[in-house]
C-alpha cells in the first residue's frame, strides 16, 4: 500500500500572506524508523508537521500518512498519528490522570481500554506516583513527560513531535530522549523536529536539514557529515566585535565559511592545527584578544553552516 | 458522546472552583433580596390597561361584556371620552393602552336579533402587550356571545313550545338567559380555551411582590454574568493550545464547539434553576404557575447566553478580557432589557430600544407568567425571538472562532 513508507511527502507549499513558510518540501520517512527534520527557529519544520498533522491545508503538494493523504483523508491520518505539539497543551487545573482521561476519549478510548492504557502511559512517561497531582503543579519536565504521553494514548503507528524538549532540565530531556528511543524499539514510527543538532544526531535514522522553507539536504548522519568532508568547525570568542577581524579571517586560505553572532566567530576550516595560528596571527595584527577558541570535527553544525552560511542557532 | 465528552470536562474545570458558586448563585441572590428590599411594594394593578368605548350604553350584551371585562385578571379596563376615540391609534402607539375595544351602537340588539356585529378591537398584536391583551379580549367576548346564543337558542325553544305573551316577555326570558348562561361561565366544568394572560392570585398578588420584578431580573443579569465562567475555560483553552492540540484527534471542529456550547449553556441553565428555585421557595415569586412555559425561557436564555459567551469567547484574546465584555454585556443588557425596572416605566422610546435586546424577551417571558399571571403560551413569542438572537449569535460565534 505505501511500500513500508509511514510518511511520504510530496512537494507539499505554505505560505501565509507574502512570508513563503513552506517552499516544496519533499521527504519519505520509512515505517519503524526516527527521522528528524533539523532546523533553526523559522525554518519552516512546524509548519510542516502542522500540515502533517491535518491542522493546516497546504497551498499546494499532499503528504500521504500510512497510505492516507492529508488533503483528502484528513480523519483517518488523525487516527494513525499522534502528535506531540511544541506548547504544553494540557488542562492545568485537572490531575494527570483526568488529563490522559480526556484526551484518551478524543481518541475514542472508553472504560477499561481507556484505563488500562492511561495505566501503561503513566508508567511510560514515569508519572505514575504524581497521576493525582494537577498538572498545572507540575515542573517543566514533568509536563512535556505528560505532553508526550496524551499523543501515545492511542498507540499511535506515528508519533509526530515538534520540539519536545524545549526548555528543561537536562534530566527531563534525557528521560524524553530516552522514552522516544524506547517507543521506536516498540516499533513506532517517529518524525521529529528539533534545532538540537546533538538530539538529531543521537535519535535519528534520517535527518532533513531545513532552512527559509525547504529541505537543504537529506540522509543518515553520515552521509551529512560526509558533505562537508574534512572541515573542522572553529568557533572562536573575541573581546569586541567581529567586524574589527573577521575579513581577514574570511581571507586566510584554507577558511572556507564564517559566520558571526555578536562576539562569537564561527568557521568551517580545512587542517584547522594548520589554520589556527594563521587566526591568531591575524587577530593580533587588528589588535583584537582571543577570549577561547573551540574547535569541533564535522557535524551537523557544520553541514549546516556549510550548505546555508549561518549557524544553527542564528534562528 | 466526545461533545458530552468535552462538555463534562467543561464542567468538571468550572466547578473545580468553589468561588465560582459566588458568581452564579449568591451573588444574584443577594442581589435579588437587595432590589427587592429596596423596590417600594408595586401597588399598581399589574394587568394590561385596555381603553374601552362604549357606544351601547343602554344594551344588556354590552352591559354583560364589560362586566366580564371587569372581572378579567389579564386586563383592566378604562372607560375612554369620546374625545379619546378620534385619538385610538395615537394611544395605541405610544402604548398608552395595550388595546382598545369600540363596542358599536346597536351592538346588544342587533346581536340578540341573530346579526353579526361585533366589537372593534385596536391594538399590535407583535408587542406582548398587545399580543396578550388581544388574547384575553377575545375570550371575555367569546364568553358573551356564548351566553348570548344560549339564551337565544333557549328562547327559540320556548317560544316553539308556547309563544311568548309579548315583546317585552320575550326580552326578560332573554336576559335572563343571558344572566344565567353568564353565570354558568364562572364555574365551567371544561375549558379548552387557551388564554394568554387569564389569572393573578389574588391571595399572593404577585404584583405586589417586589421579587416578581428584581428575581427574573437578577436571573437574566447574572446569567450573562456568569457566562464568564465558561467562556474563560474556553479562553485559556485556546490560548494553552489544548483547543488546537483537539484538532489533531479524530474530532470534528463543529464536535468542539459544540460541546463548549452546550457547557456554557447547561451552566447558565443550572444557575437559573437554582435561582428560579431560591424565588420560588424563599421569594414567592409564582414560577411554577407555568413550569413549562419558565423551563422554555430558561432554555432559550441559556442558549443565547452561550452563544454570547462563544462569540466573546471568539473575539478575545485572554481570560481578562472575557470579564471586561462580559461585564459589559451584563450592564448594557441587564439595564436596556429591564432587568432593573420594568421597562413600561421607561416610557416607550426607552422601552423600544429595550425590546431590541434579547433580555427584553427573556424578561418578557419570565415577566408574562411571574408578574402577568400568563400561562405557557404567553412565553412563546417571546421565546422564539430569544431563539432567534441565540441563533444570531451562534453564527457570528462560528464564524468568528478561533482554534489558535
Amino acid at each position: 500500500m505505501n511500500n513500508g513508507k509511514a510518511i511520504e511527502v510530496q512537494d507539499l507549499h505554505r505560505h501565509f500572506g507574502d512570508i513563503k513558510a513552506v517552499q516544496g518540501v519533499s521527504f519519505d520517512v520509512r515505517q519503524g524508523e526516527i527521522f528528524s527534520l533539523l532546523g533553526p527557529n523559522g525554518a519552516g519544520k512546524s509548519t510542516t508537521i502542522s500540515m502533517l498533522s491535518c491542522l493546516l491545508q497546504p497551498n499546494a503538494g499532499d503528504a500521504l500518512v500510512m497510505g492516507h493523504s492529508i488533503t483528502r483523508r484528513p480523519m483517518e491520518v488523525k487516527k494513525a498519528i499522534g502528535v506531540v505539539p511544541q506548547e504544553i497543551a494540557l488542562y492545568p487545573d485537572l490531575t494527570a490522570r483526568e488529563n490522559l482521561a480526556f484526551w484518551g476519549k478524543m481518541y475514542g478510548l472508553r472504560g477499561k481500554t481507556l484505563g488500562r492504557r492511561i495505566d501503561q502511559v503513566l508508567e511510560i512517561i514515569g508519572l505514575v506516583e504524581q497521576q493525582k497531582r494537577p498538572a498545572g503543579k507540575f515542573s517543566g519536565g514533568m509536563k512535556r513527560r505528560l505532553n508526550i504521553g496524551i499523543a501515545l494514548l492511542h498507540k499511535p503507528q506515528v508519533i509526530i513531535m515538534d520540539e519536545p524538549t524545549v526548555g528543561i532540565d537536562p534530566q527531563s530531556r534525557r528521560h524524553i530522549l530516552d522514552n522516544v528511543k524506547e517507543l521506536n524499539r516498540q516499533g513506532m514510527t517517529v518524525l521529529y523536529t528539533t534545532h538540537y543538532m546533538e538530539e538529531a544526531a543521537e535519535l535519528s535514522d534520517h535527518i532533513a536539514i531545513m532552512d527559509q522553507g525547504q529541505i537543504v539536504a537529506s540522509g543518515t548522519h553520515d552521509e551529512l557529515v560526509k558533505i562537508v568532508g574534512k572541515q573542522d568547525r572553529v568557533e572562536l570568542t573575541i573581546n569586541t566585535e567581529s567586524e574589527r577581524v573577521l575579513p581577514a579571517w574570511q581571507a586566510i586560505d584554507g577558511v572556507h565559511k564564517a559566520t558571526a553572532t555578536d562576539s562569537i566567530i564561527t568557521l568551517l576550516v580545512d587542517e584547522s592545527d594548520r589554520v589556527l595560528p594563521r587566526l591568531f596571527e591575524a587577530a593580533i595584527e587588528a589588535k583584537v584578544h582571543i577570549t577561547s577558541v573551540t574547535i569541533q570535527e564535522p557535524n551537523l553544525e557544520a553541514v549546516f553552516l556549510h550548505l546555508t552560511g549561518r549557524a544553527l542557532r542564528d534562528g | 458522546m466526545r461533545i458530552l465528552d468535552i462538555t463534562l470536562k467543561d464542567l468538571s474545570q468550572i466547578v473545580r472552583d468553589w468561588k465560582i458558586s459566588l458568581f452564579l448563585v449568591v451573588m444574584p441572590f443577594m442581589f435579588t433580596l437587595f432590589f427587592s428590599a429596596t423596590s417600594a411594594p408595586a401597588e399598581a394593578d399589574a394587568r394590561l390597561p385596555v381603553g374601552v368605548v362604549n357606544h351601547d350604553p343602554d344594551g344588556v350584551l354590552s352591559a354583560r361584556l364589560i362586566e366580564t371585562f371587569e372581572g378579567s385578571q389579564a386586563i383592566r379596563i378604562v372607560s375612554l371620552k369620546e374625545a379619546e376615540e378620534s385619538q385610538v391609534d395615537s394611544l395605541i402607539e405610544k402604548e398608552t393602552y395595550a388595546a382598545i375595544v369600540i363596542i358599536p351602537e346597536g351592538y346588544s340588539r342587533q346581536l340578540l336579533a341573530g346579526e353579526d356585529i361585533r366589537p372593534e378591537v385596536i391594538a399590535i398584536s407583535d408587542r406582548p402587550a398587545g399580543h396578550s391583551a388581544v388574547t384575553a379580549i377575545r375570550g371575555d367576548i367569546k364568553r358573551v356571545l356564548s351566553a348570548a346564543k344560549g339564551a337565544q337558542l333557549s328562547a327559540e325553544v320556548a317560544d316553539s313550545r308556547q309563544p311568548f305573551a309579548g315583546d317585552a316577555a320575550r326580552q326578560a326570558y332573554l336576559e335572563e338567559g343571558i344572566t344565567l348562561a353568564n353565570a354558568a361561565w364562572d364555574n365551567p366544568p371544561i375549558s379548552t380555551e387557551m388564554k394568554a394572560a387569564t389569572r393573578i392570585d389574588t391571595e399572593r398578588s404577585q404584583s405586589t411582590n417586589p421579587a416578581a420584578q428584581s428575581s427574573p431580573g437578577m436571573i437574566v443579569m447574572f446569567a450573562v454574568f456568569g457566562l464568564i465562567t465558561s467562556a474563560t475555560v474556553l479562553v485559556a483553552e485556546r490560548k494553552s493550545q489544548a483547543l488546537q492540540r483537539m484538532l489533531t484527534t479524530p474530532v470534528h471542529r463543529w464536535e468542539i464547539i459544540a460541546g463548549h456550547l452546550l457547557a456554557m449553556a447547561l451552566v447558565t441553565f443550572l444557575q437559573q434553576a437554582v435561582l428560579v428555585g431560591l424565588g420560588q421557595f424563599l421569594l414567592g415569586v409564582d414560577y411554577l404557575s407555568a413550569p413549562v412555559g419558565i423551563l422554555l425561557v430558561m432554555a432559550a436564555l441559556a442558549l443565547w447566553t452561550a452563544s454570547l459567551g462563544l462569540l466573546i469567547s471568539a473575539l478575545v484574546k485572554g481570560e481578562e478580557q472575557v470579564i471586561i465584555w462580559a461585564m459589559i454585556a451584563m450592564f448594557l443588557f441587564s439595564a436596556l432589557g429591564g432587568a432593573w425596572f420594568p421597562l413600561e416605566f421607561a416610557g416607550k422610546a426607552f422601552s423600544t430600544i429595550g425590546h431590541l435586546t434579547p433580555t427584553a424577551w427573556a424578561m418578557d417571558g419570565f415577566q408574562n407568567i411571574v408578574l402577568r399571571g400568563g400561562g405557557n403560551g404567553s412565553v412563546l413569542m417571546p421565546v422564539g425571538i430569544l431563539m432567534a438572537y441565540a441563533a444570531a449569535f451562534f453564527g457570528l460565534a462560528v464564524w468568528r472562532f478561533r482554534f489558535e
